[in-house]
């Protein structure tokens, strides 16, 4: 019996302090591309998602309390993925899980819902928006959908801006995966809806080397305009291609293809690509970004950084958020760190972003698209199209 | 017409990149009888060197690129010396498995070196294209074109004139009897892997630079080209040679022709189609050496 | 203790266990197995279950590649088939488990059995890349075939059920994949014990002079096949009930690739070596993963560096074992058991 007290006695020496500490300190979790084939658009979100956690805990943390992100690489692989979220949700006991691509995160989105986890995703998948089905999945930006609808208001724009007669012909490239045929339904219906004709769907298999049979087609059918919704890799290569067959097709590009690295690899050939880009471009004087460049200063003043590093730190900057109205409501656990995030009514992320708004039953943050044209090897802002927020595209 | 012609010469200038890597395969296999699945590798590493070189070091290109080639000769050798050399008298899988974790390793030290993102590369060639006749053809292509023109005289001098190509042949024949016959196989064996690193690394350069940009995905590239090989035949430089474009051109109908019935992946599947149906008719490939079996 | 060998008769020779003792300890090894689970947090269940599936699939992979000497290159794709064939057959038709298993696995033995063909003619390294076409084929398919395969959203699986019984959660799941596991162990360790394995063995050796002994290579290579398809497919079946969810991107080339790294590592043609190898494989990103939490807490920029260690330390334990024991990890295995035997009189 002495025995036994005073074991207990030890323990709780050892356990309680622990305890205690593990109680200043808001336990995220990570789950990151860093070598897997999105890797080149994922290091850099990683990157700026770590940051922002370290800013923010340098900064006093949330209320006090310091976030550990425990952040991992899952190369992209579905399953290790799913691993990794077992590990996170059930040994871990983290309160939020920021994590990355389409696949993975509809692989767990069921998951998630049951284990009433908040899952930021770095996939702007129009599903994921829908609370009645995914309560728990949210995202920062406007949806693949939208940013696809978007871009095609402002074909329309442009083909009647540059006299073109009847209804502008349009192809969509996408890759082999669920992050590439996303928002392509819904992009064939609102383009049926405002009188655009898409005439050719042509896919881009994982690591091409090659589009010019595809560019042929896109050819033969007339293509003016063509939505490349592949990475940025992917999209110099098919510029590239277009080049040498001396193709007139305008070209745009979602945010994972659009970037300033874009700039960078494809040079000349990317003037006049129009894309999408949610989050500014590095170094756009908004006033958020001032802790993107003291942070860029403090950390790694080498390093270069582009619209993806911006992106990490927006998504990071809205739970972060969620997380102080959950601590302050002393409900830091899912479903706190839910209501919490639902309860932002236009929280601006410093003008890195759109502002963002949730409610419990709407998870699409926003419905402002920005279009940004390059121009000069700079990506210039061409217009904010904004959709409205119908039910009818809910989810779709 | 015209969309088929673009096609088929789309297919012959890819496909002569694939020859020119399937090259390095084949210059292997030929006397050392180990397929090289690091290849993708080799092809990657030769590209960052060179980019290193000129736009971190200010290296003139040329320069670059020779620097780059008696490294990838340097890394051949190396890599023979290490890890091959143990390996002889392995059983066939245990070579396929070596290179294969050599291909890890590989990628390994060009991640954590130069990371993940997508690197511009130097325009080494112009973005505008050649015309030949109605036809546009990007010059990358011409100059991969005419490597492989070039080196495929090169092979066959090396291996009809020279001690060392005589030598590297009869080491393929049997390397006993070469061994017996006074050849250094362990000589031979090193050449063999430091040509083999260096054709992939001109590969590497010629593709980065019509990719215009450079990534680990490039080493994806590697895996393509092995059923190039293995449909010319594995120690067939002709076969490599022919392989190539019959390939690209294969590659290149199925994309534009079947892909838009299917909805895309054709492109990538075809050549798999018929190289199974060509292997069933002509089991060591189409130039391949027919291996008689004696108990 | 024994030390030697004291087989006298044939069926002495053909025996599993050569004394009491390891028929003892093996039955401990089971029962606290089994007891395990109790104890183990979700996320070791998990690599538990991962453990065990990668087990089915390296001894499925072991009978025609370590047994039979036909290198394949399309266990990703077998593993897809059987993970697809189960998504269709329990999420659609809603069969329960003990239907879907076993059938997933015939399935699979059937494709198998199809790109088992090209080998009555290729030999080596043509027929290895024949199986590179087989993934390559299976992977199109799947991507594809939407109204089966969900395509490239994937699919999901609902917990597997069985007469009112739902295995929902990983140490549910450990009491389905675990008899498995050591049912299908023993099948393999006794194939090997009959006639059909000996003949495969005799393939592997020398096709020509098994042949000529009369062995029908034709029919054997193509059992061979379908045997391992067959058992590689009910690891897929398990691999989807675990997941719950898979897509084509769950079974991309360098699973194969790892598989086929768990053979050699572990010890072609050695079941215990399977089991060695699927073990280590499984667990070495496991536990690269686990040093990386613990150091990030003090450097958190490791994180991004020590993804590609990750891959390195895989090259460089492959390679290095094929270096330097290049019969794997069983016989190095026995050597340490053979020294203890013998201790101190060991040479």
């Amino acid at each position: 019996m002495k025995v036994r007290k005073s074991l207990a006695a030890i323990l709780a020496a050892v356990l309680v302090p622990a305890a205690a500490a593990a109680q200043q300190e808001i336990k995220v979790g990570g789950i990151f591309d860093l070598t897997g084939v999105t890797s080149d658009v994922g290091k850099p979100f990683a990157q700026g998602v770590q940051d922002c956690v370290a800013v923010t805990n340098d900064a006093g943390g949330i209320n006090g309390k310091k976030i550990k992100l425990l952040g991992a690489d899952y190369a992209y692989k579905i399953d290790q993925a799913r691993a990794l979220y077992k590990k996170l949700v059930n040994d871990d006991k983290v309160v939020l899980i920021q994590g990355w691509g389409t696949g993975d995160t509809e692989a767990l989105k069921d998951f998630v819902g049951q284990d009433k986890i908040p899952y930021f995703s770095g996939s702007f998948a129009a599903p994921l928006s829908d609370p009645a089905k995914f309560p728990y999945n949210f995202f920062v930006a406007p949806t693949y959908s939208e940013q696809l609808r978007s871009w095609l208001d402002w074909v329309k724009q442009d083909y009647a801006k540059s006299g073109g007669k009847g209804k502008a012909k349009v192809g969509f490239m996408f890759g082999d995966n669920a992050y590439g045929k996303a928002p392509i339904a819904a992009g064939k219906k609102y383009a049926a809806e405002i009188g655009v004709d898409v005439v050719d769907e042509a896919v881009l298999p994982p690591n091409f080397q090659d589009a010019t049979s595809q560019l042929l087609t896109m050819k033969q059918k007339g293509v003016e305009y063509a939505y490349i919704n592949v990475t940025t890799t992917g999209v110099s290569l098919v510029l590239r291609d277009a080049k040498k067959l001396g193709l007139s097709v305008k070209f745009g590009s979602n945010p994972y293809g659009f970037s300033e690295s874009l700039v960078a690899v494809a040079g000349p050939l990317a003037e006049g690509v129009t894309g999408v880009v949610p989050h500014v471009p590095y170094g756009t004087p908004v006033p958020g970004m001032k802790m993107l460049e003291a942070a860029h200063q403090k950390y790694h003043p080498t390093d270069k950084h582009d619209a993806l590093y911006v992106r990490g730190w927006a998504h990071c900057l809205v739970w972060t958020e969620g997380l102080r109205g959950a601590e302050k409501a002393g409900q830091l656990n899912g479903p706190g760190v839910k209501a919490a995030i639902e309860k932002l009514s236009d929280f601006s992320t410093g003008g890195l972003s759109q502002s963002v708004t949730y409610t419990p039953t709407d998870h699409r943050p926003t419905m402002t698209t920005s279009i940004y044209q390059i121009q000069g090897g700079k990506l210039v802002k061409i217009g904010d199209y904004i959709m409205p927020r119908t039910k009818d595209w809910f989810g779709l | 017409m015209e969309f088929f012609l673009q096609l088929l010469l789309n297919g012959i200038v890819v496909g002569s990149i694939y020859s020119l890597v399937g090259l390095g395969f084949v210059v292997i296999y030929k006397s050392t009888s180990v397929l090289n699945f690091a290849q993708g590798e080799f092809l990657v590493l030769g590209a960052y060197v060179c980019l290193t070189l000129t736009v971190q070091h200010q290296v003139p290109f040329v320069w670059a690129f020779l620097l780059t080639l008696a490294f990838s000769a340097l890394l051949g050798i190396l890599t023979e010396r290490l890890i091959l050399r143990p390996m002889i008298g392995e059983p066939v899988i245990s070579l396929i498995m070596v290179t294969l974790g050599l291909s890890s390793l590989l990628k390994a030290i060009i991640q954590g070196i130069w990371g993940t993102e997508l690197r511009p590369f130097p325009d080494i060639f112009p973005a505008q294209p050649v015309q030949l006749g109605p036809l546009p053809v990007s010059q990358g292509y011409l100059y991969s074109l005419l490597g492989v023109a070039v080196l495929l005289v090169l092979f066959s001098l090396f291996f009809k004139f020279t001690r060392s190509g005589v030598a590297m042949r009869a080491t393929a024949f049997s390397q006993q009897v070469s061994l017996s016959m006074g050849i250094s196989v362990k000589r031979i064996f090193a050449l063999a892997w430091s040509i083999a690193a260096v054709v992939s690394a001109i590969g590497g350069v010629l593709l980065a630079g019509v990719r215009g940009g450079l990534d680990g995905a490039m080493a994806f590239f590697g895996l393509k080209v092995i059923p190039v090989v293995i449909l010319g035949g594995l120690d067939s430089i002709a076969g490599a040679i022919v392989g190539g474009p019959i390939m690209g051109i294969l590659e290149n109908l199925a994309g534009g022709y079947l892909d838009p019935l299917v909805g895309g992946g054709a492109k990538e599947v075809a050549p798999f189609f018929v190289l199974v149906l060509i292997l069933s008719f002509k089991p060591y490939g189409l130039f391949g050496k027919i291996k008689i079996e004696r108990v | 203790m024994r030390c030697g060998d004291f087989r006298q008769t044939y069926a002495e020779d053909m025996s599993l266990f050569e004394s009491p003792l390891p028929r003892v300890l093996l039955t401990a090894l089971l029962v606290f197995l089994l007891v395990l689970p109790q104890f183990a947090t979700t996320y070791w269940l998990d690599v538990l279950n991962r453990i065990c599936i990668a087990i089915i699939g390296a001894v499925g992979l072991n009978v025609v590649t370590g047994y039979t000497g036909l290198i394949s290159l399309g266990t990703a794709a077998f593993l897809a088939v059987g993970g697809f064939a189960t998504a269709a057959m329990a999420g659609k038709a809603g069969l329960p488990f003990v239907i879907v298993i076993p059938l997933s696995g015939l399935l699979t033995a059937m494709v198998g059995l199809v790109f088992g063909i090209p080998s009555l003619r290729l030999k080596g390294l043509y027929l290895a890349v024949a199986t590179l076409a087989a993934h390559y084929i299976v992977e199109f398919s799947v991507t594809h075939w939407d109204s089966v395969t969900g395509g490239v959203n994937g699919i999901s699986i609902p917990p597997a059920h069985f007469a009112g019984l739902s295995l929902s959660d990983d140490r549910k799941m450990f009491y389905l994949v675990f008899p498995v596991t050591v049912g299908l162990l023993f099948f393999a360790k006794n194939l090997f014990r009959t006639k059909v394995g000996k003949a495969f063995v005799a393939i592997r050796d020398q096709d020509i002079s098994a042949e000529v002994m009369g062995v029908n290579v034709f029919r054997y290579k193509l059992l061979s096949f379908a045997v391992s398809s067959f058992i590689v497919g009910v690891a897929g079946s398990l691999l989807a009930y675990q997941a719950r969810i898979i897509s084509p991107e769950n079974f991309p080339i360098t699973l194969a690739i790892d598989y086929l790294g768990m053979v050699i590592i572990g010890g072609l043609g050695s079941i215990l070596g399977s089991i060695f190898g699927a073990i280590f494989i499984t667990l070495l990103p496991e536990m690269l993963r686990l040093a990386t939490d613990a150091l990030g807490a003090h450097w958190p920029g490791l994180m991004v560096i020590v993804a590609p260690i990750k891959m390195g330390v895989f090259g460089l334990v492959v390679i290095l074992f094929l270096i330097f024991e290049p019969d794997g990890m069983a016989a190095r295995w026995n050597h340490i058991k053979a020294y203890w035997k013998l201790y101190p009189f060991s040479y």
